[in-house]
């Protein structure tokens, strides 16, 4: 039985309760101790910050050229928080309940409270911090809507506001590579992690320039390193995106839980080739204004404008009549599926709906919504040459965010002893399903409120231990079988690029494991990955060499960890017999195509242990004390 | 469509480098540039030729990791623009693409197309930042920032660091880069305490890093994604000099 | 480097203030012969004779060579900077010609300026080369310096072509100098470039035409 080590005490006072018992360490001593922090996102930056500003020794990793590259920059929409700002009922419960609902009720209550709890006091740091957000022009912040909500809470910078908010943590954490506390490796990638006597006690580091491969040693080791959807291929995610990490420290004993929950966003751009490498994230933002419409009449080859106001269908505002437009993304994206699944799609590939912004630029005017959406618009524009001013933009659903990940205690500590996982690579307070603009959020809490709270409760008592040294011969064991894999890899020397590879990985997680799955298909998925998982590992070309910058061989090690999980998450997806949140099996639907959610056999989160290349499965019991789960209706 | 790629390769920061010319066929209008260029590796990877390293990290236009010199501009041919928003149907069937990686001495190549930028990550080390820790902020609507400020705040702090600015300028100058940084800070009441403090500080970090000094062509603001104004060029200038003499 | 660009719009902004008072002097040439002979060369008298003027010329002297030193100096360092120009570079697409080649257009004025002094500055203050003769009034003839040196075509075509580079420079030069001196302000900065214009038109316009009407004259 897994333990989540949730404090006693009322819902709301739980955190406190934690505080004050957790144990302290003097500065002094926190001289004495190490902290490897990998990945430089909103998560990893902010907890690499904070911790040198308690007094920690930190060392940053990050596969990037500097640590502003995070893909925390992408995020566009906000960030939201519970301030109630604009009096229109909001509340930390409500919070609290908005997101435990948005995810289907499959996340633990205290972490969503502390997370809803902790929202406030971080747009505080942010400003603090001199981030731009929008303004009244009396000086008050601005607050916008989001998707599966009713109130105002999303804070935000202009279409930027990921960018904005890494920027600050990433000063904030240069600002501490100043004072000598942080050391930082941008261009290095973590390859493995090295378990000392069931406890994490450092990393082995590829140098991405050189390719010489390196260790570290540290009394702990913390995980940023973002969402794996890239296992999809073609994503919302930046190209070097990737699982690695964390599968590597799941190899090692982390427990992976809910792998295949998988959010799939709605508005991102249609694919339009078969070479097209990502799929571009356009803002949730857009549809508190933007209607969304497919022709009523199937394989409608008129131009958009051309088609009259009865011969649209505006199938959220239809199906959903209370959310709109603004129903939260899994089932937006589910309905757009719907549609053109059944043929309405529009585009020359007949895989997108329209997104139309004439009802609002007639209702606010021409300027207020360039205001609004002014560089959504430029980007659109830039990528489609189509002026959406003009016409509508065409949007489509796209693998966008994992819920599921490593899996982690109140304190955010793996199953591994001084292993932590925070923001997206950990599976904690989204449940099935993430809520818009929650994103950046929970990055933010773990890694500058959460983690700085919880770590020194275990560094306490490593303090007491001897410190690691990267003489210690399990480092050199780790390296050996780091390079050994590098070796086999390019020593295959066979006929195909990664990228076919990765394509085909791809093609069958799109199919079988994206927004709709069910138990053939997933059977079905589960033979074909490890058919193209065993073709990779013989038929592969990686050309040039280990030492020396390969970014071939880069894709290669990644692609490799990805048809690992990729089993992983088809297994997930076949073992929950029941529809929730993103993970929506069509056997467990309503009759109506909502889904069916099982809490009398799946009120759990799926925790899956490494063994010996099969996957054990682990159950931590979800309790609901504060809530009574229902059904999730948006209508 | 076809086009011909001529790309500057080269082995490491010490070698010396040269272009190489490279047809490639079966290409879309609808490819990005770096669609094209990932379409040309896995040609070479069949070839069993080394692949030509490039960076890239979003492919949306906001991490500011891509970004190489094409036929002769910063970022191709549009202004306004990053590498990997260039979509090919901004060349013609049979054009010759020439590619380069961002030429400045602060800048040195790594390897091909791939140079170093950390000297604009040490421009930042020297006070891009607002000297609070985590955990000692009053309340967010203590602070009030009127629109219009946050507003110009909001377009200096648009940049996103790819260094066009540098790459386009004849003087490799880093300029635009650290006075939008400087103008985002010290114009927000937040950064009032230590404004004399960061100007002076940033600019003397650039010029340590070697980068050259603005004379005003103008080219940055144009080849810059974000469209930042050269304008914050003139108030960087105000600002070190009141810090410098007045302060 | 922030203090030697400042240096280079100080002096630079202090040598647009020059060039006013000259071309207003040189416009006296545009008189009819008698006057114009007695005008400029009492005109030219005075100046000389001034102290104030004295000092000033000095200042002059000084702008001049700090203009031309920290110029070299900046351009040497930014060349260091860029110490690998790109193969093919269509600089012309994001910034005007003007712009990219300050140094060039000021190697031409240089070169102006040595021919010019050697015209005028070299035979009326240091007696070098042929004597300068008086006139009725008994001052300097420097009238006359000017009208023979204008009967030459080659001097006409050389004084007029040069002043080309001259507004050039001076157009891109005295709206660069504000934004040097950190004068930002967005429409201000407008009504400054404009203003740029109109004056480096005036200057090459007017010191351009004056030698082709004496050479007509």
């Amino acid at each position: 039985m897994l333990d989540a080590k949730i404090p006693e005490g009322p819902l709301e006072k739980k955190w406190r309760n934690y505080q004050m018992k957790a144990q302290l360490i003097n500065p002094a001593n926190k001289k004495k101790l190490n902290v490897i922090v990998v990945g430089s996102g909103l998560a990893g930056a902010g907890a690499a910050a904070t911790l040198a500003e308690l007094g920690y020794d930190v060392k940053c990793f990050c596969y990037q050229d500097s640590a502003r590259r995070a893909h925390s920059v992408a995020a566009q929409g906000g960030i939201n928080a519970a301030k109630n700002y604009q009096h229109d009922g909001d509340s930390v419960w409500r919070m609290f309940y908005d997101t435990l609902k948005g995810g289907d009720f499959r996340s633990r209550e205290a972490n969503v409270y502390r997370l809803a709890e902790l929202s406030a006091p971080l747009i505080d740091h942010y400003v603090q911090q001199g981030v731009p957000f929008a303004r009244e022009y009396g000086g008050v912040l601005v607050n916008r809507s989001f998707g599966g909500v009713q109130v105002q809470r999303t804070f935000y910078a202009r279409g930027q506001t990921g960018q904005q908010l890494l920027l600050a943590a990433y000063s904030q954490l240069y600002k501490m590579k100043r004072a000598k506390k942080v050391e930082m490796f941008p261009r290095h990638e973590m390859m493995d992690i090295v378990v000392i006597d069931g406890k994490a006690k450092g990393i082995i580091a590829r140098d991405l320039v050189t390719g010489q491969l390196k260790r570290f040693a540290a009394d702990a080791v913390v995980l940023a390193t973002g969402g794996y959807s890239r296992v999809f291929r073609l994503s919302t995610l930046a190209i070097g995106c990737n699982g690695s990490a964390i599968w590597k420290a799941h190899r090692r004993g982390a427990y992976f839980a809910a792998p295949s929950f998988t959010q799939i966003h709605p508005t991102a751009l249609p694919q339009t080739s078969e070479a097209q490498s990502k799929l571009t994230l356009m803002s949730e933002s857009l549809r508190n204004d933007g209607r969304i419409w497919v022709p009523k009449k199937k394989d409608d080859d008129r131009k958009a404008n051309a088609i009259p106001e009865e011969e649209r269908d505006y199938y959220l505002e239809r199906r959903y009549p209370s959310f709109g437009n603004l129903a939260p993304r899994d089932i937006a994206s589910r309905a757009a599926k719907e549609r053109i699944d059944a043929g309405f799609g529009t585009g020359r590939l007949k895989n997108a709906v329209y997104l139309d912004f004439k009802h609002a630029i007639e209702r606010f005017g021409m300027d207020t919504i360039k205001d609004r959406y002014g560089n959504l618009f430029k980007m659109y524009k830039k990528i489609t040459g189509v002026d959406a001013y003009q016409e509508p933009m065409q949007i489509s659903p796209a693998a966008h965010f994992s819920m599921g990940g490593l899996w982690v205690d109140y304190e955010l500590m793996t199953t591994i002893s001084g292993l932590y996982a925070i923001g997206e690579c950990n599976f904690s307070d989204h449940g099935a399903n993430r809520l818009g603009a929650n994103s950046l959020l929970q990055a933010s809490i773990d890694g500058y409120f959460v983690l700085p709270n919880t770590i020194n409760n275990y560094l306490a008592g490593a303090l007491k231990e001897d410190h690691p040294t990267i003489e210690h011969p399990e480092f050199e064991k780790v390296e050996k079988e780091v390079a050994a894999q590098i070796n086999k890899i390019l020593s295959i020397k066979g006929d195909k690029t990664v990228d076919h590879f990765h394509r085909e990985l791809g093609k069958v997680m799109w199919q079988e494991c994206a927004m709709s799955r069910n138990k053939k298909g997933l059977e079905k998925a589960i033979a074909q990955i490890q058919e193209t998982k065993n073709a990779f590992w013989n038929e592969v070309n990686v050309t040039g060499a280990n030492q020396e910058m390969n970014t071939e061989l880069e894709k290669a090690l990644r692609l490799a960890d990805f048809f690992e999980l990729a089993l992983l998450m088809c297994t997930d997806a076949l073992q929950r017999e029941e529809s929730c949140g993103a993970h929506f099996r069509e056997e467990y639907q309503t009759s109506e195509g909502e889904a069916l959610r099982n809490d009398d056999t799946f009120c759990y989160v799926s925790a899956w242990e490494y063994d010996h290349g099969g996957f054990r499965l682990h159950r931590e019991t979800l309790t609901f004390e504060n809530v009574q789960p229902t059904v999730r209706s948006y209508k | 469509m076809k086009v011909t790629f001529k790309i500057w390769r080269q082995d490491n920061a010490a070698s010396k480098g040269d272009f190489v010319s490279y047809e490639v066929d079966r290409l879309t209008e609808d490819m990005s540039f770096l669609e094209a260029l990932d379409y040309l590796n896995e040609l070479l990877v069949a070839r069993n030729e080394k692949v030509i390293a490039y960076e890239y990290d979003c492919r949306e236009g906001i991490c500011g990791q891509c970004g190489v010199f094409i036929n002769g501009r910063a970022h191709g041919p549009h202004d306004h623009m990053t590498t990997c928003q260039l979509h090919m149907r901004s060349f013609a069937d049979g054009q010759t693409i020439v590619v380069e990686p961002w030429r400045a001495t602060a800048f040195p190549v790594i390897k091909d197309l791939v140079v170093d930028r950390s000297a604009f990550d040490n421009i930042i080390e020297q006070g891009a930042y607002i000297s609070a820790k985590t955990g000692t902020a009053p309340e967010a609507n203590a602070i009030l920032v009127g629109k219009e400020v946050a507003d110009k705040a909001m377009d200096a702090a648009a940049c996103i660091g790819c260094g066009a600015c540098v790459a386009t300028c004849k003087n490799s100058s880093a300029a635009l880069f650290t006075a939008a940084k400087i103008n985002h800070l010290n114009s927000l009441p937040q950064g009032k305490q230590e404004a004399s403090k960061r100007v002076l500080e940033m600019t003397r970090q650039m010029e340590l890093e070697g980068f050259g000094s603005c004379t005003f062509t103008g080219a940055c603001e144009v080849e810059c994604p974000e469209g930042i104004s050269i304008l914050n060029i003139a108030e960087m200038n105000a600002r070190r000099a009141k810090a410098k003499w007045f302060d | 480097m922030f203090f030697r660009k400042s240096i280079i719009a100080l002096t630079g902004l202090f040598l647009c203030l020059f060039l006013i008072v000259h071309l207003s002097a040189n416009s006296i040439l545009l008189l009819p012969e008698e006057t114009a002979r007695e005008l400029y060369n009492s005109y030219s008298t005075t100046l000389r004779e001034s102290p104030i003027i004295k000092i000033v010329a000095y200042v002059l002297y000084l702008s001049i060579l700090l203009h031309i030193v920290y110029a070299l100096l900046i351009t040497l360092n930014n060349r260091r900077a860029k110490s690998k120009r790109y193969t093919l570079n269509q600089y012309r697409e994001n910034s005007s010609w003007t712009s990219q080649n300050m140094g060039l257009l000021g190697i031409m004025i240089l070169l102006f300026i040595v021919v010019h002094l050697a015209n005028f500055w070299a035979r009326i203050k240091l007696g070098m080369g042929e004597g300068v003769g008086l006139d009725a009034n008994g001052h300097v003839d420097v009238y006359e310096v000017t009208y023979s040196l204008f009967q030459n075509i080659y001097y006409v075509l050389f004084y007029t072509l040069l002043m080309a580079p001259l507004g050039l420079h001076l157009y891109h030069g005295l709206k660069s100098a504000f934004m040097t001196l950190g004068f930002y302000h967005k429409k201000g900065l407008r009504i400054i470039a404009k203003l740029s214009l109109i004056y480096a038109v005036i200057m090459a316009v007017g010191f351009g035409i004056i030698p082709f009407i004496v050479f007509f004259k």
